[in-house]
């Protein structure tokens, strides 16, 4: 697989099948929500790193979501933590503006929002909240001690999650839908668990 | 949609360790190369080639060896992936909660509904939604309704032009004094109102509540007045039924209207009707005791929710079975 970092916008074919999916079965008025709301999380992102200083260089649209290219070396802890949760912070933001005007007329997009928000703070890395864990972590007690903490609690949380999901499947005897969220949880627990050891 | 920053500390130190380390291994890699074994990526390779092989092998094996199994399996399968998610609901849900519009056990509940069950809760999930949804899934609920109506109409019909002699005849002759006494409108034939004295014991086959009794009333589906010639007991579907006296099982059977049903013939020419059955347990032509199971409470045939319809008949006459149950 070759990578052209030069590109500063890249968008993976399996994340245009799967939207494309996703907008035919769900109406393709969803699947502008869901969009919309994931370009406020990155643009919540890239807001705050320009705010401090640091570059976006590019974004990587893939089938398990967008990811931010950046030259952050220069960010501390606190900088960084602040960037990580930027993200959820924007979507948060859009889902009490959205609620506070348009009440339960707007709840579609505003649960959009939450869920998003939500999802991104398991505490599971690669993801937002498994990020700040580890950052927050580091801040407090240096990053070795970090790293084993957010190593576990990630590992256990996505273990814990998919095992929860795999019980609900089993329980109703239905829905194959959280399948694909218990396997990509299990995936980045481990491979987040290996990408540590190097 | 995760979202990573590249440049994270453990990725910086990681990679710079990596770029270190393939500066000074270089030579040694090379020489290692030839006598060692292959390396994690061709190894890694050789063994998901091996893994799809074997599963390749086994699945062609299993369809072959175990044909019913394999098709059994198919369906299951098939049959969990054409279950969709409400993903809207679930949103809306979500929204709605935040707004304070709802509790969060009720929205807990619709998320569970959305995904797990979607387009049965319909109405209420989708207040707040935008254009298409909310007409499809009320058009899908009018058309069940209507084939629901459409069919016992043709049901009725084709049951009349059988001849039967349990046809009901709605213009039926003026005849027993009883209807007079009873009501203002033409009694069926083969309608008796007369309390018979049974001279067998007998016991009431479900402990239920009447929830519609012997005579003219408005049918709950169709709408018009209609005779109903049983009483209704309501109970929890799969409620054993048990047989009204001694008798013989002698018929088994299942019609859109009735569902499934059974009759048992007693002693003195009477006989007994238990209709809309989940599931009959007793066979035909079996002799079967005052009490004893023979079928389970449904809501197959034209019925609006799990009830025994229970008829009494004598010589071919309809009798009003409720001087014989106890409703609960």
């Amino acid at each position: 697989m070759s990578r052209r970092p030069d590109q500063p916008v890249r968008v993976s074919a399996g994340f245009c099948l799967l939207a494309a999916w996703f907008g035919a079965v769900n109406g393709w008025s969803l699947l502008a929500t869901v969009l919309t709301a994931a370009a406020i999380h990155e643009l919540g992102h890239c807001a705050a790193l320009r705010l401090l200083g640091a570059r976006v260089t590019g974004i990587r649209v893939g089938v398990f979501g967008a990811v931010l290219e950046t030259d952050s070396r220069a960010l501390s802890y606190g900088g960084e933590l602040l960037a990580v949760l930027a993200g959820p912070g924007a979507n948060l933001l859009c889902a009490l503006t959205l609620t506070a005007l348009g009440g339960v007329r707007q709840a579609v997009p505003a649960g959009a929002h939450l869920a998003l928000c939500a999802f991104n703070l398991l505490p599971v890395r690669p993801l937002d909240g498994g990020r700040a864990l580890y950052l927050l972590a580091a801040w407090a007690a240096g990053p070795s001690a970090a790293e084993r903490a957010a190593r576990w609690i990630g590992n256990a949380a996505a273990l814990a999650l998919a095992a929860g999901l795999c019980y609900l499947m089993w329980r109703t005897g239905g829905s194959l839908w959280l399948l694909p969220p218990a396997m990509g949880l299990l995936y980045t627990a481990t491979a987040a668990g290996k990408r540590t050891f190097l | 949609m995760t979202s990573r920053q590249a440049g994270r500390r453990i990725g910086n130190i990681a990679a710079e360790r990596s770029r270190a380390r393939g500066k000074r291994g270089g030579v040694r890699q090379a020489a290692r190369r030839r006598s060692e074994p292959p390396r994690p990526k061709e190894q890694r390779q050789l063994i998901q080639l091996v893994a799809c092989g074997a599963m390749f092998v086994l699945l062609v094996a299993a369809k072959l060896l175990l044909p019913t199994h394999i098709e059994r399996f198919g369906e299951k399968l098939s049959g969990a992936m054409g279950q969709n998610m409400d993903v809207q609901a679930v949103f809306s849900a979500v929204g709605q909660a935040f707004a304070g519009e709802k509790d969060v056990g009720g929205a807990v509940e619709e998320v569970y509904q959305a995904v797990f069950h979607p387009g049965e809760a319909g109405e209420a999930l989708e207040t707040s939604a935008p254009a298409d949804p909310p007409p499809l899934q009320e058009t899908g609920a009018l058309d069940t309704l209507r084939q629901y109506r459409a069919v016992p109409l043709e049901d009725q019909q084709a049951e009349a032009a059988e001849g039967s002699a349990d046809a009901p005849a709605e213009q039926g002759q003026v005849s027993s004094l009883a209807y007079v006494l009873y009501s203002d409108q033409n009694l069926p034939e083969n309608v008796s109102l007369e309390q018979a004295l049974l001279d067998f014991d007998y016991c009431t086959p479900v402990s239920g509540t009447l929830t519609s009794s012997f005579g003219y009333r408005e049918h709950p589906v169709e709408g018009e007045e209609r005779f109903h010639y049983g009483v209704d007991l309501a109970a929890d579907a799969g409620t054993a039924i048990a047989c009204f006296a001694d008798g013989t099982v002698t018929a088994v059977g299942e019609s859109s209207s009735y569902g499934k049903y059974c009759i048992v013939t007693h002693a003195g020419g009477y006989s007994t009707l238990y209709a809309h059955c989940s599931r009959i347990t007793a066979s035909s032509g079996t002799v079967v005791t005052e009490g004893q199971k023979i079928a389970e409470v449904g809501e197959t045939g034209m019925a609006t929710g799990p009830h025994l319809h229970f008829e009494l008949h004598r010589d071919g006459t309809y009798l009003n079975p409720i001087y014989y149950v106890t409703a609960a």
